[in-house]
């Protein structure tokens, strides 16, 4: 059983239609991600997912209907969903930001998992007072994955996390989630643009087009697929 | 006498005088920055929802031989579900309406805690008998009426609590964090309505608490919070509506200078309230984010 499976899923903004019926699934341990052009569905499929946009269809997470959940509801089964824009609460601290992702948490080892993402993250130690909102935009988005994790999520979303950062950056902030993957058994559904890093960081991806999905399969094998190489690799 | 031959003895008193009467609209101004902070209204009725939980305490003194002490903490309990109540019940099913909206469903409140508190204990004013004694208290051989003390000491230990609440707890932290991304707070898992609930439910106790203190000081009846209120909105926009410390500062300050002005400045009682209105206005004017009202740096 996978541990996401969409199947048939529209959604609508009031009267107009964003996804027009999307089929996909994510295993445990996976990376997937999915590609696609703006306005193709990609933000909408994750916003779905977390019960923040009306859907119809078929949504379920560890074999649970997902189809009338709130956006708290579904973070509390174990989805953690990194926005687009971040999701940093600007006017709160560093540390701040970082408790909150550990919200639904209780128990001695909140405070070991705290302690754990600042050894991922050395600078929010010296940063943990500083107001959210003034950090660069690179270190919003390690905050708000370092929020996401310290969650403990069976299942990560993130939202273009590489948008408008250096490439250094995104270089960074992919090999830390490659690295719980690895090593912790993560599973992550990834939304970008940058297909190249996508298709790096995934085993298996999904293209949108207009709300549909156009492409399907291996991320090696999508690759070296004429359509999606042309389209969104670029060669 | 010259209005400035004034003894320090006496000035000193008026400032204690001004302080009290401070603690009380700063904790009615606390509430309302508290409701504005978390669901964006402003509650007309903050006012007239203290001065019936004031009227509960009353009953519990009065006709159930509940002493002051007892009163104050089961009117605290009841003020919380009903501020929490009313959350829920009148203010929710207009969530997304507009400003006016909401505004005039609590000026309808207003109306309705008015009429039911003049109904049910009818409008005449009453002695509300507070805990704390008249008789004077030496400080230095300056006598300070011990009510005024009390009731300094009861506001500021409420607003300390309320401040490590919010300071200091998760749930405290969650509904800071619903208040400013309620969007972003629910993919954390916060359930934000019921956040907004408990700031209703907040700002109901702290009224209760201004009420309470004030009740002693200007007879109880029907009609007792309006002038406080008009004092706290001062005070709100004085600070800053956006800022508890500033809704404090701007309550004690307001306190204190309508005293020394009706003291020494022969304002008459009956041009105090104008006055808490003229600051009102000029605040608006001249500086909108009040004297606490922060500047918030953003990096996109």
């Amino acid at each position: 059983m996978p541990l996401l499976e969409l199947e048939d899923v529209q959604a609508r903004y009031g009267p107009i239609v964003a996804l027009h019926g999307v089929s996909l699934t994510v295993d445990e341990g996976e990376v997937v991600a999915i590609l696609g052009a703006n306005g193709a569905g990609k933000t909408t499929t994750l916003r779905a997912i977390s019960g923040m946009v009306a859907t119809s269809g078929r949504i379920a997470f560890a074999g649970r209907p997902l189809a009338r959940a709130s956006p708290e509801g579904v973070a509390r089964l174990g989805v953690a969903h990194v926005p687009e824009g971040r999701g940093i609460l600007t006017e709160l601290t560093v540390w701040e930001n970082l408790r909150m992702g550990a919200y639904m948490r209780r128990g001695g080892e909140v405070k070991r998992d705290l302690e754990q993402m600042v050894d991922h993250f050395p600078w929010i130690e010296e940063r943990r007072n500083q107001q959210a909102g003034t950090l660069s935009g690179g270190e919003q988005q390690m905050l708000a994955l370092a929020r996401a994790l310290v969650a403990r999520p069976k299942l990560l979303m993130l939202d273009e996390p590489s948008l408008g950062l250096a490439p250094l950056i995104v270089q960074e902030l992919f090999r830390v989630v490659t690295r719980l993957n690895e090593e912790e058994g993560l599973t992550v559904l990834v939304v970008e643009q940058n297909a190249n890093i996508a298709l790096g960081v995934s085993s298996r991806a999904y293209v949108l087009e207009v709300g549909r999905v156009a492409v399907e399969g291996p991320s090696e094998e999508l690759r070296t697929h004429e359509g999606v190489r042309r389209s969104y690799l670029g060669y | 006498m010259l209005p400035l031959a004034f003894s320090v003895s006496e000035l000193a008193q008026q400032v204690v005088f001004g302080l009290a009467m401070g603690g009380v609209y700063a904790s009615l101004a606390l509430a309302l920055v508290l409701i504005y902070r978390t669901t964006r209204v402003v509650n007309f009725a903050q006012g007239e929802m203290a001065m019936f939980t004031t009227f509960i305490a009353w009953t519990l003194t009065e006709n159930h031989g509940f002493g002051f002490w007892a009163a104050f903490f089961v009117t605290i309990g009841i003020a919380f579900l009903l501020g929490v109540g009313v959350e829920r019940i009148v203010i929710r099913p207009f969530g997304h309406a507009s400003h006016l909206t909401i505004i005039l469903v609590t000026i309808a409140l207003f109306v309705v805690f008015n009429g039911a508190a003049q109904w049910i204990w009818s409008p005449e004013s009453r002695a509300f008998l507070g805990p704390f004694s008249a008789q004077p208290f030496d400080v230095g051989g300056i006598a300070i009426a011990r009510q005024d003390l009390g009731v300094i000491a009861v506001t500021l230990i409420s607003v300390t609590i309320l401040w490590a609440f919010f300071r200091f707890t998760k749930l405290g932290l969650a509904m800071r964090a619903a208040a400013i991304g309620p969007d972003q707070s629910r993919l954390l898992g916060v359930r934000v309505p019921w956040m907004y609930a408990l700031g209703w439910g907040f700002a109901a106790v702290l009224g209760a608490v201004s009420g309470m203190m004030v009740a002693p000081i200007v007879f109880l009846s029907p009609a007792m919070m309006q002038a406080v209120l008009i004092y706290a909105f001062a005070a709100a926009v004085l600070g800053g509506i956006e800022s508890p410390v500033g809704a404090v500062v701007g309550g004690l300050l307001l306190g204190v200078g309508t005293t020394l002005l009706g003291a020494y400045a022969g304002v008459t009682p009956e041009l105090e309230l104008p006055i808490a209105f003229v600051v009102l206005v000029l605040v608006l004017l001249f500086r909108p984010a009040g004297l606490f009202g922060r500047v918030i740096v953003r990096r996109v």
